[in-house]
């Protein structure tokens, strides 16, 4: 059974591409469009990865995570920040959230299937 | 169904009686912990809860007795001594079955706190399996990398060694994703799961990872790619990646060819790919935390082969790298860069205060004034030191010129398909930069000549009984007065049939008859000859080897040729030390000055009373036959005949030869003028210098009048065999 990943990302364009690039390589994949949003969804079905933006409304990247953890069913799910190059202090924030990897906007296609398979594969 | 329901009964009953004798007998080792029978009802207890659970498909059960059995047959063969914390172990095994059974019998399932406990026991159960910790339980050590062989990475495989960090798993890291990515990479040969870090069951957290991976890895990957599979979990782990054994010679070769920059050691190692960047990091930080106790921190490559992350023959090259680069630059750093011009414009002085300096010695010699003629001497001492460290200052090593060869050697052997070797001696041999600035296009052509018509190709080297590989020798040395240089090749050597042939092809000789090999090897520097069927692009175009011969002789220099067939020849080219101011030896003919550079000069001997003229031109010097050159009769002087005269024995080039002169007038520092363009065609004299008194004297070039020596020689040597003068001669030897 094919794996989901979760997209959270305020821009649809991201979402939109990534998600492309993602089902291309045989991944199922949810949309969110903010913490909030993404959250909602967390509603016990099976997440294998998350893929989050750091800068949202409603509700930021880094807190989204720190609340994911708190969640029962996803404690374990490894998530993917997306940072720009100047996000260091915001990169620190999430690494003690708990959020380990992460992906340098902009990035091409490949270069996202290359991070989510260091940590799943299809 | 009832049946199974009361065998169920009888199972949970016999269960129960069992886990208490289970644990009767535990607690009886702990006493005795040699107690066979303790141990063996033990073991029994756990065998039969296995047996029966799998008649009823409890597959759960099964399994994990299945461990505990597992280790306690072990500990009944005495292969696993019982220690303590083993008994707890299997105490806490006794109360999870026991718990299980409970669960059975209330007919609910287990729960994630139960299941996760019984992983947690078979995870220790396993680890008293692993041999890891044979003797006690594996309490928490410190991770302990397996090292295979030495220093660890052998064959082409990679070793890749991690250690993941408790919080992996809760950082939403699975570390088996990031093997699998690997895997992804190459091949994965070997895997091996360590978990020395694995606490006792009360103490470990289900959440938290305790695992470590000894990986084999086959792949055409570089460190830093395979350090960027565990980018995501860097933070969390400790990694080290050990390259193949056979990445070891790239490594050092990168080293080796790395530019000649001063750089860190760290830097040398992460630019030729040994380290990553990340590596050198880390092992900074190492030395910064030892730095600050008292002791000297210790030095980076030493903590970089501690932490495994490099090996020893790596650093060691790269620290030669880093000391050759150093004292290269240090060895630049002490020299300054002068025009050339401002040099020559010293030397110049230099000769006009020697000539000046002549001029004074022997004003005061005339004067017979003794303070005078000490002070003046004191003078004369030092403006000779000057003279040589002036001289000095234009001397400069021949190695950068032999050193350009490498590229040549490297692109003319691929150009023809040969490998060949350059092998540099004497590089630290000094001469004039003039002759080294000039030196280098025949150079050139004779080394390109004996790579392309020398070396023979490899398939003719193996018939031959040679190496495949062809040796180019360059080669340097001080012979009294001159520098030789050679040029060598381990190739066929010269073909006297060939060169005889086109010889006579060219109209240069009629027959090659009485010729010696030396002659015929000379024939090569004939204008127009060429010896290759093939006119190749390298040496058989352009200029040939008259040109060489050409260029030498204007150096005041001369080339010999020594081959012998089957095993090569050596081109030995001989110049001048120095093109400006001689030790030179002050002779008198007539009423002329000749002078001879002093090195040359091997003694000076009294002719004997009474030879006139027409006297043979040889003298038996104890024993030696050697060829007079009456200078006399050489250059037709005039001028008063002395009775008495004197030979001067020179050698050059491995020839001797007496100069007979008139006079002998003793030592000299001449400084050498060149001979006008209208001289240039005289033969046997190279430059003039001015004496003190003012008078000028002819510098001989000793070299042709040598070989004008043995043109002669050589025609007396025919005559003789025809038998018209060998009285004469028979007299001469005697005599």
């Amino acid at each position: 059974m094919a794996k989901t990943i979760m997209i959270v990302d305020d821009s649809a364009t991201l979402r939109q591409v990534v998600g492309i690039a993602l089902k291309g390589a045989g991944y199922e994949v949810v949309e969110a469009c903010d913490g909030k949003d993404a959250l909602g969804k967390l509603d016990g079905r099976k997440i294998h990865l998350i893929v989050c933006d750091v800068n949202m409304p409603n509700m930021d990247g880094i807190t989204f995570v720190k609340e994911m953890k708190a969640m029962a069913g996803y404690k374990f799910t490894p998530v993917i920040m997306l940072t720009t190059e100047a996000g260091e202090a915001k990169k620190q924030e999430g690494q003690m959230a708990g959020a380990r990897a992460w992906v340098v906007k902009p990035f091409q296609p490949p270069q996202m299937l290359n991070a989510v398979s260091k940590l799943i594969l299809p | 169904m009832s049946t199974m329901s009361e065998a169920l009964q009888t199972f949970l009953a016999e269960s129960r009686g069992l886990l208490e004798a289970m644990e009767e007998g535990l607690l009886k080792l702990e006493e005795i912990p040699d107690d066979s029978e303790a141990i063996n009802s033990v073991f029994r207890a756990a065998h039969t809860i296995k047996g029966s659970a799998g008649l009823f498909g409890f597959d759960e059960i099964v399994a994990f007795t299945h461990e505990a059995e597992s280790v306690l047959d072990k500990v009944r063969d005495g292969e696993l001594a019982l220690s303590e914390a083993m008994i707890g172990l299997f105490l806490s095994c006794r109360d999870h079955l026991s718990h299980l059974l409970d669960l059975l019998a209330s007919d609910s399932d287990a729960d994630d706190e139960t299941r996760q406990r019984g992983d947690a026991l078979v995870a220790q159960l396993s680890a008293c399996l692993g041999g890891a910790g044979s003797r006690s339980m594996p309490v928490e050590q410190e991770a302990v990398f397996h090292r295979e062989g030495g220093d660890g990475a052998q064959g082409d495989a990679w070793h890749v060694s991690v250690r993941f960090g408790r919080d992996v798993m809760k950082n939403g890291l699975d570390p088996a994703s990031f093997i699998r990515y690997l895997g992804t990479l190459g091949q994965l040969s070997h895997v091996e799961t360590v978990f020395d870090a694995m606490p006792p069951a009360h103490e470990m957290d289900p959440e938290e990872c305790y695992l470590g991976f000894e990986i084999r890895f086959h792949g055409e990957v570089d460190k830093t790619e395979i350090e960027s599979v565990f980018e995501f979990v860097r933070e969390d782990c400790e990694l080290r990646i050990l390259p193949p054994g056979s990445k070891l010679s790239e490594y050092l070769q990168l080293i080796h060819e790395l530019p000649e920059e001063d750089l860190l050691l760290g830097d040398l190692l992460v630019r030729s790919g040994a380290i990553t960047r990340r590596e050198l990091e880390e092992g900074l930080a190492v030395q910064g935390q030892e730095s600050t106790s008292d002791e000297a921190a210790p030095p980076l490559g030493e903590i970089l082969v501690e932490r495994q992350a490099v090996q020893t023959e790596l650093v060691d090259a790269a620290l030669a790298k880093q000391k050759d680069v150093r004292q290269r630059q240090s060895q630049e750093a002490r020299f300054i860069r002068v025009h050339a011009d401002k040099l020559d414009s010293m030397i110049n002085l230099v000769g006009e205060l020697v000539i000046a300096s002549a001029g004074v010695g022997l004003i005061a010699g005339r004067n017979k004034d003794a303070a005078m003629m000490e002070a003046v001497s004191e003078m004369a001492r030092l403006v000779e030191d000057i003279r040589d460290g002036a001289m000095r200052l234009r001397m400069v090593e021949i190695g950068e010129t032999f050193n350009r060869f490498r590229r040549v050697v490297r692109d003319v052997s691929k150009e023809l398909g040969k490998d060949i070797e350059l092998i540099i001696s004497g590089a630290d041999t000094e001469l004039d930069k003039s002759v080294v600035e000039r030196i280098g296009d025949p150079l050139t052509h004779l080394v390109r000549n004996a790579m392309d018509h020398g070396i023979e190709s490899a398939e003719t080297r193996i018939a031959r009984g040679k190496p495949a590989r062809g040796s180019l020798r360059l080669n340097a040395y001080h012979e009294s007065g001159s520098v030789v240089i050679e040029v060598g090749d381990d190739g066929g050597g010269l073909s006297r049939e060939r060169i005889v042939a086109k010889a006579q092809e060219k109209g240069l000789i009629e027959d090659a008859q009485g010729l010696s090999d030396a002659e015929v090897w000379n024939l090569i520097f004939e204008p127009g000859f060429s010896t290759s069927d093939a006119v190749s692009n390298l040496s058989g175009r352009g200029v040939g080897m008259d040109v060489v011969k050409r260029n030498i002789e204007a150096l005041r220099g001369t080339v010999e040729i020594e081959s012998r067939a089957g095993s090569g020849s050596t081109f030995r080219i001989r110049l001048p030390l120095t093109l400006a101011i001689i030790d030179g030896f002050l002779m008198a003919v007539g009423e002329g000055h000749y002078v001879v550079p002093l090195d040359m000069v091997l003694e000076c001997v009294e002719l004997g009373e009474g030879r006139s003229s027409d006297e043979p031109d040889y003298i038996n010097l104890r024993g030696e036959v050697l060829p007079l050159l009456r200078l006399r009769e050489h250059f037709g002087l005039e001028g008063p005949v002395v009775r008495r005269h004197n030979v001067v024995v020179v050698q050059w080039g491995g020839r001797k030869a007496g100069l007979v002169v008139d006079e002998l007038e003793g030592e000299l520092q001449a400084v050498i003028k060149p001979l006008g363009r209208i001289f240039a065609g005289l033969r046997g004299l190279s430059g003039s210098t001015i004496l003190g008194s003012g008078e000028v004297a002819l510098v001989l070039d000793v070299a042709q009048l040598l070989e004008h020596a043995r043109l002669r020689e050589a025609e007396a040597v025919s005559a003789v065999s025809v038998g018209r003068t060998s009285e004469r001669t028979a007299n001469a030897m005697t005599g």
